[in-house]
């Protein structure tokens, strides 16, 4: 395979010799954002609130969290509902583009099993998705966060970068379990059991100054365990600036850095070797 | 390579066949050494090589399960081949099956944009294309209807609006020209004779010998994989009905 098509190709233009991935995905790219609309559009069909149920569902799992946490539990932490959510909201982006990125080679087999394209599009298009609703669940996050005098300070303007960082990261780790459950129908439900314990394994409803000292072998493991978790720092990203009012540590957020563009790396680099071998297993 | 020329050299396709065909975690542990090695081969597609030069049509003949669609597939680039090279210039139209991707849930509006950016058009250049698709496919009001509601005509219809407004070099008809009325099926053909004088490549798979003959002066007989003919269609419609006639053995799976 050695012909290669000339210069920047027309839409629609392709020869069957190899073509680098990447420059194939980004001449998709819009079909990513239609991808994305179709899925928020069929989403919310028929419903009356449309796409507000995105911003009315993490409000109505803060308010439980709010009650439950700050009259029925009289949790340690002041505004811990605010806490709470702020590790909750990116590890919910992390857990559901995940469980749903790894169906969606599975999902679209019509059409890998017709049309060519960058079979990345698919998983990619849930990460962007959950990226949406993630981004609007942040409007009644600041509302609560009114609400209850949580003090807002110039570290909110970190936000954005942190969301970078997240989808990069989460990208990459979609693309390499929806490539693997091609090949294995188990890894659907390894993930489904396997997130329900990283989330506890995560700083996600705790935090590492909340658990104190202990000093047994097994808890300093666990503690080097979360040290090495990268879902830590990716957690942190959101936290750091909307409860604890500050922007990340640098070491904290190169390391989160350096874990999504691995990620990344790794998730492109082993879905588009294994893409041309899932027509065979769907 | 010009735009539009088809080259396949010494091709073959392989599927691999395991007792079951979804594995799991456990039967990829336990019998990993099966798994890897001992899986059945069959091909469906060997030692296939074709040279098509722009703007000739040719038909693909053969009967069910002679590897016809998995040739096609190939050209399309679905498929990749496991043995040799299929190299194919330009733009593709691939009418293998009309309305591959569209989402019943919504508009056919919103299925033609969709639809184009399957087949890596923008939205701009589909804006451009967007009031010639919907005169074509003569659906009217109803292109704003979610396309679950249409009949398997309108379907259609839409389906090869689409595919031929997207100024292909290359154009692959599988046997879609069995869809919607007689008007709009000769409206069909009509437009692929348009593609044939502007000279475009045509791939045609059809059991209709007078539609092949009508469109192709070229046919290919594929059995069981191999080409077995490859010339004048007269020619080779009569080789078909001979290897048609003949005993037909399963399909050969060979262990390796």
């Amino acid at each position: 395979m050695t012909e290669l098509t000339e210069g920047a190709p027309a839409a629609g233009t392709f020869t069957t010799a190899r073509r680098s991935p990447l420059r194939e995905l980004i001449q998709y790219r819009q079909l990513v954002a239609m991808l994305v609309i179709r899925e928020l559009k069929v989403r919310y069909k028929r419903s009356i609130f449309g796409l507000l149920w995105t911003m009315l569902n993490p409000l109505l799992l803060m308010v439980v969290y709010t009650i439950v946490f700050s009259t029925i539990m009289r949790a340690p932490q002041r505004n811990f509902a605010i806490f709470l959510l702020s590790g909750l909201l990116p590890w919910l982006f992390f857990s559901i583009a995940v469980l749903q990125g790894l169906h969606s080679i599975l999902v679209n087999q019509e059409l890998i099993r017709k049309v060519r394209l960058p079979q990345a599009v698919f998983p990619l298009s849930v990460v962007g998705s959950n990226l949406v609703n993630f981004a609007l669940s942040f409007v009644p996050l600041l509302l609560l966060m009114a609400v209850v005098r949580q003090p807002f300070t110039a570290a909110l303007l970190f936000l954005p970068l942190a969301m970078l960082i997240l989808t990069i990261f989460i990208s990459g780790v979609t693309l390499l379990f929806a490539t693997f459950t091609v090949f294995f129908r188990d890894v659907r439900h390894l993930a489904e059991v396997g997130l329900q314990m990283l989330m506890y394994l995560s700083p996600v409803v705790y935090d590492l100054q909340m658990l104190g000292q202990h000093d047994t072998w097994w808890f300093r493991a666990f503690r080097v365990f979360l040290q090495m978790n990268p879902l830590t720092y990716m957690v942190g990203l959101v936290r750091d600036p909307v409860y604890y009012g500050r922007v990340p540590p640098l070491i904290g957020v190169a390391v989160a850095c350096g874990a999504a563009l691995g990620a990344l790396f790794i998730g492109f680099s082993v879905f588009n070797r294994l893409a041309p071998r899932h027509i065979h297993y769907l | 390579m010009r735009n539009g020329e088809i080259r396949i050299r010494d091709a073959g396709v392989c599927y691999r066949l395991y007792r079951e065909k979804v594995s799991t975690l456990k039967e990829a542990v336990v019998n990993r050494f099966r798994h890897l090695r001992s899986a059945e081969m069959f091909w469906a597609v060997r030692h296939v090589s074709l040279e098509i030069e722009p703007g000739e049509a040719i038909a693909l003949v053969g009967h069910n399960g002679s590897g016809k669609s998995t040739l096609l597939k190939t050209i399309a680039g679905v498929l990749m081949p496991d043995e040799g090279e299929v190299l194919v210039q330009g733009r593709i139209s691939p009418m293998i099956e009309l309305g591959a991707g569209f989402d019943p849930e919504l508009s056919g509006r919103d299925n033609i944009f969709l639809n184009g950016a399957l087949l890596g058009f923008s939205r701009r250049q589909m804006e451009g294309k967007f009031d010639r698709i919907v005169a074509f496919s003569e659906l009217g009001d109803f292109i704003d209807m979610p396309i679950k509601n249409y009949s398997s005509g309108m379907y259609a219809r839409l389906g090869f609006a689409i595919a031929q407004d997207v100024e292909p070099d290359i154009l692959i008809v599988d046997e879609v020209l069995a869809v919607g009325d007689e008007r709009f099926q000769e409206k069909c053909k009509a437009r692929i004779r348009d593609f044939r004088a502007a000279g475009i490549t045509f791939c045609f798979v059809s059991h209709n010998y007078e539609a092949a003959r009508e469109l192709c002066p070229r046919a290919a007989v594929l059995h069981h994989g191999r080409l077995a003919f490859d010339g004048p269609i007269v020619q080779a419609w009569e080789r078909y009905r001979e290897l048609e006639r003949g005993p037909a053995p399963g399909p050969q799976i060979e262990a390796s």
